[in-house]
């Protein structure tokens, strides 16, 4: 997994690339979302439009990052879910925990409602 | 009659190879009568059969390799995923299916998915001591009945 992050207003958006599938990439998104916190950072967009796979682990690096966000009263979105990523939230039913957007506007101007 | 076509593939634990199964998937399932959602809902089970197999059965050893046997049949495709590891009782895993939505549990969602996403799952004991799991998908026209 690879990553970027760059901040749009008092969102911050973190474009993933590559493959989320464990192993250290959970010490790495782990230790980013901590990064973000102390930085007071809360307002969290994930990109997966370069994600070219994730597999139950890293959803679960995903709820993690959630949690983590959430316990601290900061909140993460998911952005362009692919169809093979939202048949694993959808079986799964997290689907029904993450808040999911196909357009990036409407993911950082849904923290302005 | 289509005669079944084996292949087999054999790796070290390390998740950098599961990206490949995806495109083994793609290649092995090409001309069968799949859906894309199928499709997609094959390789999604069978990384997450590797991924379990190289996290739970072989924890991670890179000596253990993990083993993948597709098998390409008429009105199916079945795999067979194996590890060398002590296995576990499925029975017991299947009455205690933890609930997938529950952001609390960090683990056992990868039998769940699979269990949702292909027509047959089971757990078996290997011959050489490992866990298998078999997966099993039917194609469109596989699963009709009265099918000529």
């Amino acid at each position: 997994m690879k990553y970027k992050v760059r901040e749009e207003g008092n969102v911050t958006v973190i474009d993933l690339s590559g493959k989320l599938m464990g192993g250290d990439d959970a010490d790495v998104f782990r230790d980013l979302v901590y990064e973000l916190l102390e930085s007071g950072r809360k307002k969290i967009v994930v990109n997966l439009a370069s994600l070219t796979w994730i597999n139950s682990s890293g959803i679960g690096i995903l709820i993690t990052g959630y949690t983590t966000m959430r316990k601290n009263k900061g909140d993460l979105k998911l952005l362009n879910v692919s169809k093979k990523i939202e048949s694993i939230l959808y079986v799964t039913k997290l689907n029904l925990i993450f808040e999911c957007f196909d357009d990036e506007y409407e993911a950082i101007r849904s923290y302005s409602r | 009659m289509m005669a079944e076509e084996t292949f087999v593939l054999e790796f070290p634990s390390s998740y950098k190879w599961l990206n490949m199964l995806d495109l083994m998937c793609a290649e092995i399932t090409a001309g069968m009568n799949f859906s894309q959602d199928a499709l997609n809902e094959i390789s999604i089970s069978v990384i997450e059969a590797c991924t379990n197999a190289l996290e739970h059965g072989n924890k991670c050893c890179a000596d253990c390799d993990v083993r993948a046997v597709f098998r390409r049949l008429e009105d199916r495709i079945v795999i067979e995923v194996t590890d060398c590891g002590e296995g576990f009782d499925f029975a017991d895993y299947l009455l205690h299916i933890p609930d997938p939505s529950d952001i609390h549990k960090k683990r056992g969602r990868g039998i769940f998915i699979m269990n949702a996403m292909m027509d047959k799952l089971l757990y078996v004991q290997s011959e050489k001591g490992g866990m298998k799991v078999i997966l099993e998908k039917m194609t469109d026209r596989g699963g009709e009945e009265g099918d000529d």
